[in-house]
C-alpha cells in the first residue's frame, strides 16, 4: 500500500484515467503530422541543409576555413562540443539520478529528456569528427594497433578517455532509452490500425506483454541501468573537463574542474529540457502531464546547479589569488578585465545571476520567464566554455604570440549544422515515438493525481469505437 | 504478500539514556584520557625527534627556527578530532536541510537522529577557537612568528601574499562565524521540530524548509571556506580548488555512516521499531553512493595533480607518499581501502544493505577510514616526521567518540524518538521499496 | 514460452489494487495463478503471484568484472607490454591514467550485458509474437490468467473465485 503525504502537490491534473494517458500520448503518434509540425520540420531541414553545405566545405577545404590561428588553436569547435555534451547530461540525470531518488515528477519528462540527450551527444560527436579534419580516419581513435602496425592509442591521453566516455555514454543512454520505450511501443502496437505500423511497432516492442515477471525484471534492470548511468554521467563531463584540466595551461589546470563541469552540464541540460518541454507541452496539449510542478522542480534544479557553478567560479577566482601563482592569477584577471571581458561578464550574468531570479516563486512558475531564463542559461553556458577555452589560449606565454579569435562563416555554419541536426532528430522523435513515458505516468497516477476519476482505468479507444454511445465516465 | 504488510507501529517512543550507558561512556572517556596521558608521558620521554624533522623533506617545515616539541602532537590530535567530529555533527543539519528542501518523505521516521548530531558542535568549536588563539603557530605554518614580515628571518613571500585571507583576526572571525551560523540555524530548525511535536500543524514544516534552505546557502559557502581554513591552510603553500568539496564529501559520508550506525544500534536495542528494512536499505544506499562520490572527488583531485605534476601541487602527495620516512604511506592507502574498496564490495548487494551486521561493518569502515582521511590531510603539515599512531591518537579518538555519543544520547532523550507530527511521517512509516 | 493447447481462465480487472487483492485472495484459495498482465509495474505483484525474486543482479557483477578485466588487459598489454613508451614523464604503466578508460569499459560491459540478459530472460526479441490474453493489458486493464491444467479446482469454481474477487469480465481462452 502506498501513502502520499497531503503536503505534496499533485503532478497530474485533469483527473486522467489510464485510458486517457494512452489516448493523449498515442494520438500524436497515430495521427497525421500537424501543420505546425510540418512547418517546423521543414525549417529545421533547411537549417540542416545549410549546415551540411558548410560542413562539407569544411571537410573538403580543410580546417583552415575556420578562424583558428597559431595561438588560439581550439575555439568554437571544442566550445560547441563541450556545450552539446553538457546539454546531453540532463536526460540521463533525469532518468537515472531522479529514478534512484524516486522523484515521481521525472516520469512526465524523462522520455523527451533522454531523446534530447541522445541527439545532443550526437551533435557533440559531430564536432569531434569535424575537427578531426579527416573524418574518414576517425577509426584511428579506437584502440587498434595504429595504422595496423604495432603502435596503440595512448591511454594516457584525455582525448582517448573522451572516445571511451562519449561512446559508452551514447550507447548506454540509447539502451536505457530503448528499454524504457519497449512497454510504450507495445501499447502503440496493440492500438495500431494499419499493418505497416503494427509490424514496425511490433518488431520494436520485442513481443512485450506486460507480465508481472517481466515488469519486475524491468524495474530491476531500470535500477541497475540507473545505478550504472549515474556515475557514468559524472564520468563523462569529468573526462571532458580533463581535456583541459590535465594540461598545464593557466585557467585550465584546476582540480575543481571535474565536479564543476558536471554541475554546469546538468545546469545547461535542464535549461534545454525546459525549452523543449515548454514548447512540446503547448503544441501537444500536454499541460495536464507537464504541469507547473514539473516546471518548478526543474527550475529549482537549475537554480541549484547554477549556484554550484557560481560557487565554483568564486572558488577558482579565490584560489587563483590564494595560490600566489602569477600566471594563474593573471589568467583570471585577464578573463575578467582583458579583451574578452564581455564574454566573461556575459557568462557571469547568464549563469550565476539570472537563475537566482528563480528564488521568486512567481518567476519559477511562469512559463514565459522559465523559457526566457532557460535560453539565457544556455547562452551563458556557451560563453562559459568560450571563456575557458579562448581566454586561456589567447594569451600565449610569449607576448609576441598574443592573439584574438574571430569566427568565420564556417565556424558559425558548422555550429548551425548541429542545430539543424538536433531539431530534425527531435521533431522526428516527437512525431513517431511517444514523448511521454505512458507506463510510468500510469504508475504514478493514483498517488500523484490532483483528483481521481470514478474509475481510474477509464474507457479505452477500442471500447469507445465498439460502442460509440458509451460515454466517458463522469467524475 | 506477507512482507508488504505493515504492522501498525507506535510512534510514541522515548529514548532512555540509561545509567549503564552513562557509566560505560564515562569509562570510555576515562580510558581515553588515561591513554592520552600515557602517550604524552611516552612522547615527552622519547622526545628529541627534532633530528628527524630536519631530515624529513617537509617543504613546509624547513623554517628552522621552529623546533618541534612533543606537545605539538597533542595539539594536532585535538585539532584533527575537532575537525572530524565538528564535520560529522554539522552533517546532521546538512542532511535534514536537504531532506526538507527535496521534500523527502522516507527519512521522516528517523529524522531525530541527524537532528541530534549538531548539538555536539560547541565542544569542537571551543577547542578549535582556543587552539587557534593560543596555539595557532603549532598548527599553522602561516601563524609562525614573522612569516609575513619581510624583515624577519622567517619571512616567506608566498605566504605573505596570502595575508589578506590568512591573518589571525579575520581567521578568528571566520571561525566564530562558521560555528555561530551553523549552530544558530540548527537551533532554529531543532526548535521548530520540537514545537511541531507538541502542537502539530504545517507551520513548523514550512518554516523548516525556509531555514533549511538558508542553511544550505550558508553551508554552500562555509563548507568550502571552512575546509580551507581548518585543513588546507595547514599546508600553507599548497592549494587545490577541489579541496572544499573534497572535505565536504568526506564529512558527508562520515556523517551518513554515523547516522546509519546510530539507527541500527538503536533498532537493535529495541527503539525505532517503525524503521523497517526499506529504510535501512536506503541508508545503506546512501553510504554506498556517497562513498563512491567521495572516491570520485578524491581521485579526480589526485589524478589532475599527478598528471600535471606541477611541483607546487605534487609536493602534497609526495609528502604523504614518501615524505617523512614514509610514515604516511600506510594511512594513505588505508584511506582508499576503508573508504572505497570495503564499502563498495560490502554494500553492493541488496541483502547486505538490509543486514544490520553488514551495515554496521560498512559504517565502521567508513568512519575509521575518514578519520584516516583527515589524519593524512592534517598530520604531515602539523607534526611531520614526528607523527604516528599510538596511545595519544587512540586515546583522543576514544575520548571524542564517547563525548559525541554522550551528546547525541542526551539530545535524543529530549524529544519523542519519532517526530510524531511530521507531515511526511505517514509516508515514511509506509516506506516500502521491496 | 507459450504452451500449446492449454486452457486458460482470463479475468479482467479495472484497478491495480483490486487486482493485487484478487491475487492474494485467489492464491489463498489454493489456486495457482499463471500470470498477471498490466500496463505498468505494480509494486509487489510478482511476489504476490509467487514468482521467485529475480537473481539477475549476480549477472551484473559478473559482467562488471569481465569488463574491468578486459580493460585491465587492454591497457596493460598496449601500454606496458606490446609497445611501452614514456609519455609525459610517466612510467609506461601508469595506472591512474587508465582509470577513466577502465571505468568506462566496466560500465559498458555491464550495461550491455544486463540489457541483453534482460531481453533473453524475458524472451523478448524482434521476431517474438507476444502472448496476449487481452490486448487491453497494454492500455488500461489488468489481466489475470490461470492455467486450468495446472490447477486441481474445477473451471467453474475458479471462475466464481475470479468473479468474487472483483473481476469485470471472465473468459476462457484456448492457446
Amino acid at each position: 500500500m502506498h501513502v502520499t503525504s497531503p503536503v505534496r502537490t499533485p503532478l497530474v491534473t485533469g483527473g486522467k484515467t489510464y485510458a486517457d494517458v494512452t489516448e493523449d500520448i498515442c494520438k500524436q503518434v497515430e495521427g497525421k503530422p500537424t501543420k505546425e509540425w510540418k512547418v517546423a520540420f521543414v525549417i529545421s531541414l533547411a537549417v540542416l541543409a545549410y549546415g551540411t553545405v558548410c560542413l562539407f566545405w569544411t571537410w573538403w577545404e580543410g580546417l583552415g576555413v575556420w578562424g583558428l590561428n597559431k595561438t588560439v588553436g581550439w575555439a568554437w569547435d571544442i566550445t560547441n562540443f563541450v556545450w552539446w555534451v553538457g546539454i546531453g547530461h540532463a536526460g540521463t540525470l533525469i532518468s537515472a539520478i531522479l529514478l534512484l531518488f524516486r522523484q515521481k515528477w521525472r516520469t512526465s519528462i524523462n522520455r523527451a529528456a533522454e531523446a534530447m540527450t541522445i541527439f545532443a551527444v550526437l551533435c557533440a560527436a559531430s564536432f569531434i569528427l569535424m575537427h578531426m579534419g579527416r573524418p574518414w580516419l576517425a577509426y584511428w581513435a579506437l584502440p587498434l594497433p595504429n595504422t595496423f602496425g604495432s603502435l596503440w592509442v595512448n591511454f594516457n591521453s584525455p582525448l582517448v578517455w573522451d572516445v571511451f566516455a562519449i561512446s559508452t555514454y551514447f550507447s548506454v543512454s540509447c539502451l536505457f532509452w530503448y528499454v524504457g520505450l519497449v512497454p510504450d511501443l507495445a501499447t502503440i502496437r496493440d492500438r495500431a490500425q494499419n499493418k505497416v505500423s503494427k509490424y514496425i511497432y511490433g518488431v520494436l516492442s520485442l513481443g512485450w506483454n506486460g507480465s508481472a515477471r517481466t515488469w519486475s525484471r524491468y524495474e530491476y534492470i531500470s535500477l541497475i541501468l540507473a545505478g550504472l548511468s549515474t556515475p557514468l554521467v559524472l564520468s563523462v563531463h569529468t573526462i571532458v573537463s580533463m581535456d583541459f584540466a590535465t594540461s598545464v595551461i593557466p585557467g585550465w589546470h584546476t582540480t575543481i574542474f571535474p565536479p564543476y563541469f558536471v554541475a554546469g552540464a546538468i545546469f545547461s541540460g535542464f535549461a534545454m529540457v525546459q525549452n523543449l518541454m515548454l514548447v512540446t507541452r503547448v503544441v501537444y496539449k500536454l499541460e495536464d502531464y507537464i504541469t507547473f510542478e514539473h516546471i518548478e522542480s526543474m527550475n529549482k534544479i537549475i537554480t541549484l546547479t547554477g549556484s554550484i557553478v557560481g560557487v565554483a567560479y568564486l572558488t577558482e577566482f579565490f584560489i587563483a589569488w590564494y595560490s600566489g601563482v602569477e600566471y594563474e592569477s593573471y589568467a583570471f584577471y585577464n578573463r575578467m578585465a582583458g579583451p574578452y571581458w564581455w564574454a566573461y561578464w556575459a557568462m557571469m550574468t547568464c549563469n550565476v545571476i539570472s537563475p537566482q531570479l528563480f528564488w521568486s516563486r512567481k518567476i519559477r512558475r511562469s512559463v514565459k520567464w522559465t523559457f526566457f531564463i532557460s535560453v539565457i542559461v544556455n547562452i551563458g553556458m556557451w560563453f562559459e566554455r568560450f571563456v575557458i577555452i579562448v581566454t586561456s589560449l589567447h594569451r600565449d606565454y610569449i607576448p609576441s604570440s598574443w592573439a584574438m579569435f574571430s569566427p568565420t562563416m564556417f565556424d558559425i555554419g558548422d555550429y548551425i549544422f548541429s542545430f539543424g541536426f538536433f531539431f530534425t532528430c527531435f521533431f522526428l522523435f516527437s512525431k513517431y515515438l511517444p514523448v511521454i513515458n505512458m507506463a510510468e505516468v500510469k504508475g504514478v497516477i493514483k498517488s500523484t493525481s490532483e483528483k481521481l476519476p470514478l474509475k481510474v482505468s477509464g474507457v479505452s479507444k477500442a471500447e469507445r469505437l465498439a460502442s460509440p454511445a458509451y460515454k466517458k465516465d463522469a467524475e | 504478500m506477507g512482507a508488504h504488510h505493515h504492522e501498525v507501529v507506535s510512534v510514541e517512543e522515548q529514548f532512555e539514556f540509561t545509567a549503564e550507558s552513562k557509566r560505560n561512556l564515562l569509562i570510555g572517556m576515562g580510558v581515553g584520557i588515561a591513554l592520552v596521558l600515557l602517550g604524552s608521558y611516552l612522547l615527552s620521554q622519547g622526545g628529541g625527534h627534532d633530528a628527524h624533522a630536519a631530515a624529513g623533506h617537509g617543504a613546509e617545515h624547513d623554517h628552522g627556527a621552529h623546533g618541534y616539541h612533543w606537545t605539538q602532537r597533542i595539539i594536532a590530535n585535538l585539532w584533527l578530532n575537532s575537525v572530524y567530529f565538528a564535520g560529522i555533527s554539522i552533517i546532521g543539519m546538512f542532511f535534514i536541510s536537504y531532506n526538507y528542501l527535496a521534500q523527502a518523505g522516507w527519512s521522516a521516521v528517523f529524522k531525530r537522529i541527524p537532528e541530534a548530531m549538531p548539538a555536539f558542535l560547541p565542544i569542537p568549536a571551543i577547542i578549535m577557537i582556543v587552539l587557534a588563539v593560543f596555539f595557532g603557530d603549532k598548527i599553522y605554518h602561516w601563524m609562525h612568528e614573522g612569516i609575513m614580515d619581510p624583515a624577519s628571518a622567517n619571512y616567506d613571500a608566498i605566504i605573505a601574499g596570502k595575508q589578506g585571507f590568512l591573518n589571525k583576526p579575520f581567521y578568528i572571525i571566520r571561525l566564530l562565524l562558521y560555528f555561530g551560523l551553523w549552530y544558530v540555524l540548527w537551533r532554529i530548525v531543532r526548535n521548530l521540530s520540537l514545537r511541531e511535536d507538541e502542537i502539530g500543524g504545517l507551520d513548523g514544516y514550512e518554516k523548516s524548509i525556509k531555514y533549511g534552505t538558508a542553511f544550505l546557502v550558508v553551508f554552500a559557502v562555509t563548507s568550502s571556506t571552512s575546509a580551507w581554513d581548518f585543513v588546507m591552510s595547514i599546508d600553507t603553500h599548497w592549494f587545490s580548488t577541489m579541496f572544499g568539496w573534497y572535505t565536504l564529501a568526506s564529512w558527508h559520508v562520515a556523517g551518513l555512516a554515523t547516522m546509519t550506525l546510530t539507527i541500527v544500534t538503536l533498532k537493535e536495542r529495541g527503539y525505532l521499531k517503525a524503521v523497517n528494512e526499506s529504510h535501512l536499505h536506503d541508508l545503506g544506499k546512501f553510504c554506498f553512493a556517497f562513498s563512491i562520490f567521495w572516491t570520485y572527488v578524491w581521485f579526480a583531485q589526485f589524478l589532475l595533480i599527478y598528471y600535471a605534476n606541477l611541483p607546487e601541487e605534487a609536493i602534497y602527495y609526495r609528502e604523504r607518499f614518501s615524505g617523512y620516512g614514509g610514515i604516511y604511506k600506510a594511512p594513505f592507502f588505508i584511506n582508499i581501502l576503508l573508504n572505497f574498496v570495503a564499502p563498495f564490495l560490502v554494500l553492493m548487494t541488496r541483502d547486505s544493505k538490509r543486514t544490520s551486521v553488514i551495515l554496521k561493518l560498512a559504517c565502521w569502515s567508513i568512519l575509521v577510514g575518514h578519520y584516516f582521511d583527515f589524519y593524512t590531510n592534517i598530520m604531515p603539515g602539523t607534526v611531520g616526521a614526528n607523527g604516528g599512531f599510538g596511545a595519544v591518537e587512540f586515546g583522543f579518538v576514544l575520548l571524542f567518540a564517547c563525548a559525541f555519543i554522550w551528546s547525541v544520547s542526551s539530545q535524543l532523550t529530549k524529544a519523542n524518538l519519532i517526530p510524531r507530527n511530521h507531515p511526511m511521517l505517514e509516508e515514511s512509516l509506509h516506506h516500502d521499496i521491496a | 514460452m507459450a504452451e500449446i493447447n492449454k486452457k486458460f481462465l482470463v479475468g479482467v480487472y479495472d484497478d491495480e489494487d483490486i487486482a493485487l487483492a484478487a491475487v492474494n485472495k485467489i492464491k489463498s484459495a489454493g489456486v495457482k495463478i499463471y500470470e498477471v498482465y498490466s500496463p505498468f509495474a505494480i509494486h509487489g505483484m510478482d511476489t504476490a503471484i509467487g514468482h521467485p525474486r529475480s537473481r539477475i543482479g549476480i549477472a551484473a557483477f559478473c559482467f562488471g568484472v569481465v569488463g574491468f578485466l578486459c580493460a585491465l588487459t587492454l591497457t596493460t598489454w598496449t601500454m606496458g607490454i606490446d609497445w611501452p613508451m614514456v609519455i609525459g614523464g610517466k612510467d609506461p604503466l601508469s595506472y591512474p591514467n587508465y582509470v577513466p578508460a577502465m571505468f568506462e569499459l566496466t560500465v559498458l560491459f555491464t550495461a550491455f550485458g544486463m540489457t541483453f540478459t534482460f531481453f533473453i530472460s524475458n524472451g523478448l526479441g524482434p521476431t517474438v509474437k507476444p502472448l496476449l490474453f487481452d490486448p487491453r493489458c497494454t492500455d488500461n486493464k489488468f489481466i489475470m490468467a490461470i492455467d486450468l491444467s495446472k490447477n486441481k479446482l474445477s473451471e467453474t469454481e475458479i471462475e466464481s473465485l475470479i468473479k468474487a474477487s472483483g473481476a469485470e469480465e471472465v473468459s476462457v481462452k484456448q492457446l
